[in-house]
């Protein structure tokens, strides 16, 4: 019997997926208001620490980078890693997972269709808190930041696909521990410090997030005067193994922890 | 290849921290290719375990189970090209996108050309009479116009078995009968294709189905056309009983002679006693038994046996108390 | 009598709800780590910042302590107001259970206190171990035995119900949206940057500071630090008298009490109208 080809489900399923997500966006316009005031809220709060412990303006540069970061993490956890969660609440899990499409074709469809938000959220962060306090960057470092920016995004994504196989797994459990990881992921990744502070040990444990070193490199090329972790060089070397590394460990997990669902009736059982 | 679906001592156990639950103790089914077969059960006999079995959502604890031809176990990313299946109750998708670009989006994913897949959608919603409703927001529906749209999501992709698991629940009379009829409409258009349903309705089993699987507790109690089924029980005669409610009269009647089998159920205010009699002598010693209990009779009525009488026989009590704890 | 039986039992159900639902999702080791790990994470955030700039320079202990101090009861807002806010929307969305408790003769608010209690419960832990930890590790000056108890108790008791009663209205407020995901993380986003829990109000630009006064968190971040730390604490309002800043704290719970009332009244008959007690978006 012949059927469409597995490359062609595999990105109609992408374009597909992310088609809700997209259409979201224009038919209900509040997500602007969340989408764009909460990180900025979150940052200005961060700002205004540094501003009462009278910290050099570049530290007021690391909170609003680590801001712009935040809010592609915050996508990977919450439109990625947990979506499974509220996906099989709703009954849909078990139509993706019945269909001859492949998981992580649903996973990226969902991860791009939030893109879009998310940018908006970043540009927000940045535009707004750079104005507002009067940041200034290099612009000599801006062309090699945007391409270590783009390949820590698809580091991260890689990632968020590992994490959402895991919560595959998981219920109720899942969107916890996603709201548990969030704080102690912002301080292993230095989201507002630089990460050398940490120490070589835990900056090392927190560099294994993608976020740590992207954010450390891009930093180091807009914000003269930081004080580096490790050579950009390695940093963009370390990103670019992560990317392959979790791509190739999130396909395996994808599969064996779907198998592992099918014996134990978690694609199918709504628990609250 | 003539065999839809065949499991062969198919059994599913549920395992949690305190206990066991046998689901299905050990299937053994066969559905020829063209066929409507109907499996039938109270709630909790295992009806939807075995459809999630055959749809590759679930692994089975032991046996083995093919569909199409395909063993759901191990070729499954093959099997799911040819399959579809329909919950009743379904409340899947995203409520803000519109009808059509709903049953886009889950056509993308079996790979089908979007201009096909709108032409297609176009022409189910006409069927099934939700044109009007096609730019409506599925949040917006009501939930028979929601079933009949999670019917043509079975249906856009053109499945070779569809799977309809209790398709008319909570649809009122016109909803269920308009599913039921695009059931039959779907299946005359090709004779290759197969329809599994299952469903705790008696009346929509006999009504659709060419052979029916009567499942309690895990287990398939009895195989046949709804008329073979009926014959088991058509050499009694059926007699429907309307009695005011009072003190517990059932297992009395059961013990009276030649009653087969009796069942009841309670409506509006009134006990309704189907009773299974090898002969109509029997009726004396039924009769007898209704004035010690001091019950009034409202109605007495002979009739001829249904799926449910079957059922009864079969498996020793009615759809109702099977499904109380 | 009755009528208060069936009220008190509502309330008991509803903390009983909202305490299982906050508490048994996992195994309670995972329960306790998560506990501990976040409000921790979110300490240690601030704590290297501060390092990051001062260092152990001498005499920076009090800015630290003035942090730490922040941070930790914040717990209480943060479980307090997103936790019951977000948790009127799941009750709708997810639990679909709303309209039962609704319609039920528990009236909405002893149903939504006790749901709120309990929330504020899961904060509690939180709190002490950041303190503990903090006080132990950082060498805060928190001693244990000179804490000032009523007041931190009186300040608290009156706060929290301000946090409970906004939560409440924000709710409501909530529930007009159909997707509501995200607002109560801003809400509390929002009385995070203005109620002097990280940074002393005197830092904002004067519009924002003027708009903080009118919070009560301000003046309870106060009381807390001025009974754990003493006089070594600094102090947002060194002009006022402890007894100037509760009563500051009672006149701004009660404002806002009344605020809560009013939005929680309107916002729950526009409910109500639009038939939104039951809606299912499925966003």
């Amino acid at each position: 019997m012949r059927h469409p080809s597995a490359l062609r489900i595999f990105l109609k399923t992408i374009a597909a997926r992310a088609y809700p997500r997209v259409v979201a966006s224009f038919r209900n316009r509040t997500w602007v208001v969340t989408e764009t005031l909460l990180p900025l809220i979150g940052t200005i709060a961060m700002i205004y620490v540094y501003r009462a412990l009278h910290a050099p303006a570049r530290y007021l540069g690391f909170v609003v980078l680590g801001g712009v970061l935040l809010a592609f993490w915050q996508n990977v956890i919450w439109a990625m890693a947990t979506q499974f969660f509220w996906d099989r609440g709703a009954g849909n899990l078990e139509l993706f997972a019945m269909a001859p499409t492949s998981l992580a074709a649903i996973l990226l469809g969902m991860a791009f269709g939030g893109a879009y938000v998310s940018l908006t959220r970043s540009v927000a962060v940045l535009l707004v808190a750079s104005i507002l306090f009067g940041i200034s960057y290099s612009t000599a470092g801006l062309l090699p930041a945007l391409g270590i920016f783009v390949l820590t995004i698809c580091a991260l994504y890689c990632l968020g696909m590992l994490l959402a196989s895991l919560f595959l797994f998981y219920q109720r459990e899942a969107w916890q521990l996603a709201d548990a990881m969030q704080e102690p992921i912002y301080f292993l990744s230095g989201f507002y410090f630089p990460v050398r502070s940490l120490g070589a040990v835990v900056g090392g444990v927190g560099s294994l997030i993608p976020l740590t070193l992207g954010l450390d490199a891009i930093r180091q090329l807009v914000l003269p005067g930081t004080t580096q972790f490790i050579p950009i060089r390695w940093e963009v070397l370390a990103i670019v193994v992560q990317i392959a590394g979790y791509a190739l460990l999130s396909q395996v997990s994808l599969r064996y922890l779907e198998r592992r669902a099918r014996e134990d009736a978690r694609l199918i059982l709504r628990s609250t | 290849m003539d065999t839809a679906v065949e499991t062969r001592a198919l059994r599913r156990v549920y395992r949690s921290r305190n206990q066991e639950v046998v689901a299905l103790d050990g299937i053994d089914l066969l559905v020829r290719r063209g066929e409507r077969f109907g499996v039938l059960g109270p709630n909790g006999a295992g009806k939807t375990t075995l459809i999630k079995i055959l749809v590759t959502l679930l692994l089975p604890s032991s046996g083995e189970a093919f569909v199409d031809g395909l063993d759901v176990v191990h070729q499954f990313r093959e099997l799911r090209h040819r399959i579809a299946m329909v919950s009743g109750g379904e409340n899947v998708g995203f409520g803000m996108l519109k009808v059509k670009e709903q049953l886009w989006m889950f056509s993308q994913f079996y790979g089908m050309p979007s201009p096909a897949a709108r032409r297609h959608i176009t022409e189910l919603l006409e069927r099934l009479g939700l044109s009007e409703a096609a730019d409506r927001r599925v949040s917006a529906l009501s939930s028979g116009m929601r079933q009949k749209m999670n019917l043509i999501r079975g249906l856009i992709t053109n499945p070779r078995i569809l799977f309809l698991d209790e398709p008319t629940v909570a649809l009122d009379v016109g909803a269920a009968r308009d599913v039921r009829d695009e059931v039959r409409r779907w299946m005359a258009e090709d004779p290759s294709r197969t329809v599994i349903l299952t469903t705790h309705y008696m009346m929509e089993a006999d009504e659709l189905c060419d052979r029916v699987a009567i499942v309690n507790r895990g287990r398939i109690v009895a195989q046949g056309t709804p008329a073979e089924l009926k014959q088991q029980v058509q050499q009694d005669a059926i007699v429907d009983l309307q009695l005011t409610p009072g003190s517990r009269l059932l297992d009395a009647l059961r013990a009276v002679g030649g009653v087969a089998a009796a069942s009841v159920a309670e409506q509006d205010g009134i006990d309704r006693f189907s009773l299974q009699l090898s002969s109509d002598a029997a009726l004396s010693g039924v009769m007898r038994v209704v004035e010690g209990s001091g019950r009034q009779i409202r109605g007495v009525q002979k009739r001829e046996p249904t799926l449910e009488d079957a059922f009864v026989k079969l498996v020793g009590r009615g759809m109702a108390e099977e499904e109380q704890p | 009598m009755s009528a208060a039986i069936a009220q008190w039992r509502g309330f008991k159900a509803a903390t009983r709800l909202g305490w299982e639902i906050s508490s048994n999702w996992t195994r309670p080791l995972v329960f306790v780590l998560y506990s501990v790990l976040r409000p921790l994470s979110a300490a240690f955030i601030l704590v290297v910042m501060y390092r990051v700039i001062s260092g152990n320079a001498p005499g920076t202990a009090a800015y630290l302590a003035f942090l730490v101090s922040g941070v930790a009861f914040w717990s209480f807002v943060q479980y307090g107001f997103a936790g019951l806010s977000n948790g009127i929307v799941e009750d709708r969305g997810e639990y679909k259970m709303l309209k039962y408790v609704y319609t039920s003769p528990v009236h909405f608010y002893v149903y939504l206190l006790g749901r709120g209690l309990a929330q504020l419960a899961s904060a509690v832990a939180s709190a002490l171990i950041v303190l503990v930890v903090a006080t132990i590790v950082l060498r805060l000056p928190i001693d244990p035995l000179r804490v000032n108890y009523p007041l931190l108790l009186a300040a608290s008791f009156l706060a929290l119900l301000a946090v409970i009663g906004m939560a409440m209205a924000f709710g409501l407020l909530l529930l007009q949206a159909v997707d509501a995901h995200g607002y109560g993380e801003l809400g509390s986003g929002v009385l995070y940057v203005i109620s002097g829990a990280i940074f002393p109000i005197g830092v904002l630009p004067g519009i924002l500071a003027t708009i903080a006064s009118f919070s009560p968190l301000v003046y309870w971040m106060e009381l807390i630090r001025r009974s754990l730390l003493g006089p070594a604490t600094i102090r947002m309002f060194p002009a006022l008298s402890d007894g100037d800043v509760m009563l500051r704290l009672l006149v701004s719970t009660i404002g806002t009490l009344i605020v809560a009332h009013l939005v929680f009244t309107w916002a729950d008959r526009l409910a109500r109208r639009k038939g939104l007690i039951d809606m299912e978006s499925n966003w």
